[in-house]
């Protein structure tokens, strides 16, 4: 690796688009601001180099409080990035230009990527590139990331300005800041630019800016320094009669606006276009909630008709190949495990990827055409009865397909609170192996309204829990800040780029599991040691829940992956057709227990990564006793 | 007044951000400077948040409720008809 290309921007800007297109889909997507909640790094071929690109998290700006700011600011600073690639939103270029002001304060080598051409187009901002470039001093190159465009010559140029010396600042402030910044540059103490390996210049504007980590450390070096760093930006803030820690910004805001009307202009558009309209609609006061419940509703109906559709055509061969195996391993140890390897690889293709393939498809529509934010618009008055805001819908709503990448989503929560309250009821949301099963035995048995109503005591649970979580877990709430994008309509190209994507990680991450682990039943099975653990098992699955004893083992196993309990339900019970050999008080009894219990292995140690093993034990606690007081009352009522 | 105060379709300017409530501190970074013009776009059911656009930025922002509290604005012109 020769290089390393780190890719900064504003949240929503299409940095991980820009990076995807370059490395190949690695990074998840999203049209909702956040998505990126970890580094991605891949390494990429630009003509003779080897360049190592790193996508790091957006940010609005380098403000010292957020903390997600403040480590994509310590990486960028800490030398490990030799150029960096600033990519902005062509679409709201002023508000990108103050954040580019900020990266440019850094003096690292940078290429400007100038995205979103396409809306920038549509709202009708016409952005005189040559200008641009000459007012910044750094190569700006226009893109569009979902389709690729200028992506190449971004990476050519990055890797041509790795081996430069920046260009000297071109943008300056006001003459009182500039003369202030002199003034606290040539005062600065000997060392301290240099532990905070950033130019003389940039701590100075942060220092003017009350930038806390920059003044501890200032502090460190010199009080006297601070204090005149201090005395400067008072006297500057009454000058300019704004907040303290408000004006710096508010000169920058200034410089940006003005930057902005030199090299852009606004040419009016037409009034209204369809995305108003949806808009109008989607976000509306009455119909937008009862659009959002209708769409919910097709989405889950669709799930269902197109997964079992494809079940049941690709189930069939190995529903014939199970009925040849059957008789064989019960007489060797070596077709026993044939037996459960087979069983392994039918559950994947005949149950699972039937009903995850429609399921991702609709979310991921969902997701890039930018729902998500509306919907966070629409349910906050509702989620606050709960004690949490409108971004928590956003965590549970990606819930739906998988619970792990929901959890690391609570990190576009600022506040601590509210991340762990939502972060303890994300495991509580059926992820899309739980669907799978829900499908499978409740609509399939019980019939689909059985299932929806599954889905509704879901929801319902997960307020209950919620407003006691709430009352429980003290702290102030912040409130929503986000940013609504504009609707996009998803790129057919990245939408299956992106299906594909997660689908492989479930046949990577996943489907191995399942083989494995039914091989593993198989060959318990024949020695006899799944009764021992059914027998274990029984007080709670036979006396507390009713449940047949074979169920014990599957849900001991289904702690590793959900979908292993339905399959080795389906392995336990020797039959597909489970109406056959459970009541359907027991079916029902059996899938709320298995939705509402622990996740699974990767979603608790995704837990412990987020919010520490003490909430993690609360989360645990919390989702077995859920599951065995519904399923318990499912057998109170029925049995 | 505070930018919650304000009606639907009203063009405001931001004041000022009230002290001693816990702010946000990302509205500047999303364009919500003092002394930009915001219009307010709509209002979500049960109390809900405001979709605030600021022409100038053609940007669109949701603050939830006590957000909004914290902004104190002023009436101001329409920057387009």
């Amino acid at each position: 690796v020769s290089v390393t290309v780190a890719l900064c921007g504003q949240p929503n800007c299409g940095k991980s688009t820009l990076f995807n297109a370059l490395a190949g889909f690695k990074a998840n997507t999203g049209n909702f601001p956040g998505t990126t909640v970890e580094y991605t790094a891949s390494e990429v071929v630009v003509g003779d180099h080897v360049a190592r690109v790193i996508d790091l998290p957006g940010t609005y700006s380098f403000s010292p409080q957020d903390a997600a700011e403040r480590v994509t600011r310590e990486y960028l600073l800490s030398g490990k990035a030799d150029v960096i690639v600033a990519v902005l939103d062509a679409s709201v270029l002023a508000r990108s230009l103050e954040m580019l002001l900020q990266v440019l304060e850094m003096r690292i080598p940078t290429v400007v990527a100038l995205n979103m051409m396409d809306e920038a187009e549509r709202k009708g901002v016409v952005v005189d590139v040559p200008a641009l470039e000459r007012r910044l001093g750094v190569p700006v190159i226009p893109t569009l990331a979902t389709r690729g465009l200028g992506v190449v010559q971004v990476a050519e140029r990055a890797v041509e300005m790795a081996a430069r010396v920046p260009a000297p600042q071109e943008i300056r402030y006001d003459r009182d800041i500039e003369t202030a910044v002199r003034e606290l540059t040539l005062g600065m103490p000997a060392g301290l630019a240099e532990s905070l390996r950033a130019p003389a210049r940039f701590v100075a504007l942060r220092l003017l800016e009350g930038d806390t980590a920059f003044e501890s450390a200032a502090r460190e070096a010199d009080p006297g320094f601070l204090e005149l760093a201090t005395r400067r930006r008072r006297e500057l803030a009454e000058e300019h009669d704004l907040p303290e820690d408000a004006f710096l910004a508010s000169r920058r805001h200034g410089l940006a606006q003005l930057l902005f009307d030199e090299v852009a202009r606004v040419v009016p558009r037409r009034p209204r276009s369809w995305r108003d309209s949806l808009d109008q609609a989607l976000m509306h006061r009455v119909y937008g909630l009862a659009i959002a419940a209708l769409v919910f509703a097709l989405l889950f109906l669709l799930t269902f008709v197109v997964g079992d559709r494809l079940a049941s055509l690709t189930g069939k061969p190995f529903d014939a190949l199970a009925l040849l195996l059957r008789p064989l391993a019960e007489g060797s140890f070596g077709w026993a495990l044939v037996k459960g390897l087979a069983d392994g690889l039918a559950g994947g293709v005949g149950i699972v990827l039937p009903y995850l393939l429609p399921l991702l498809f609709a979310m991921v529509l969902m997701e890039d055409a930018g729902y998500l934010p509306r919907a966070a618009f629409l349910v906050d008055g509702i989620l606050h009865r709960i004690g949490l805001h409108g971004k928590s819908i956003i965590p549970f709503i990606l819930g739906y397909g998988c619970n792990v990448p929901a959890l690391m989503g609570t990190r576009i929560l600022e506040n601590q609170r509210d991340r762990v309250l939502t972060a303890l009821l994300v495991p509580l949301i059926p992820c899309s192996a739980r669907t799978v099963l829900i499908l499978a035995l409740v609509a399939a048995f019980l019939g689909p309204l059985y299932a929806l109503g599954i889905y509704l005591l879901n929801l319902a649970v997960v307020a209950v829990v919620g407003r006691i979580l709430s009352a429980a877990v003290p702290g102030p709430s912040l409130g929503l800040l986000m940013d609504v994008p504009p609707f996009r309509v998803p790129v057919p190209r990245l939408v299956l780029q992106k299906v594909w994507f997660r689908i492989r990680q479930f046949v990577v991450g996943a489907w191995p599991i399942l083989i494995v682990a039914s091989v593993v039943l198989g060959a318990i099975e024949y020695a006899g040691i799944s009764a021992h653990l059914n027998a274990a098992l029984s007080p709670l699955t036979v006396s507390l829940l009713g449940l047949p004893e074979a169920v014990g083992v599957t849900l001991f196993f289904g702690l590793l992956r959900k979908e292993l309990s339905l399959l080795m339900l389906f392995q336990a019970l020797g039959t597909e057709n489970v109406a056959a050999v459970m009541t359907p008080a027991q079916i029902l009894g059996f899938t709320l227990f298995v939705t509402f219990y622990v996740p699974c292995v990767s979603t608790i140690a995704t837990l412990v990564r987020e919010i520490g093993w003490k909430w993690t034990g609360v989360s645990v606690a919390l989702n077995t006793g859920i599951a065995v007081v519904a399923a318990g009352l499912v057998h109170l009522v029925a049995g | 007044m505070t930018l919650a105060e304000a009606d639907v379709g009203a063009t405001v300017k931001i004041v000022s951000r009230r002290k001693g409530v816990a702010a946000h501190t990302g509205l500047a970074g999303m364009g919500l400077q003092i002394g930009e013009r915001v219009v307010v776009v709509r209002a979500a059911p049960f109390r809900g948040p405001l979709l605030v656009e600021i022409p100038a930025g053609n940007i669109h922002v949701a603050l939830g409720r006590e957000v909004a509290e914290s902004v104190i604005v002023e009436p101001a012109e329409a920057l387009r008809p």
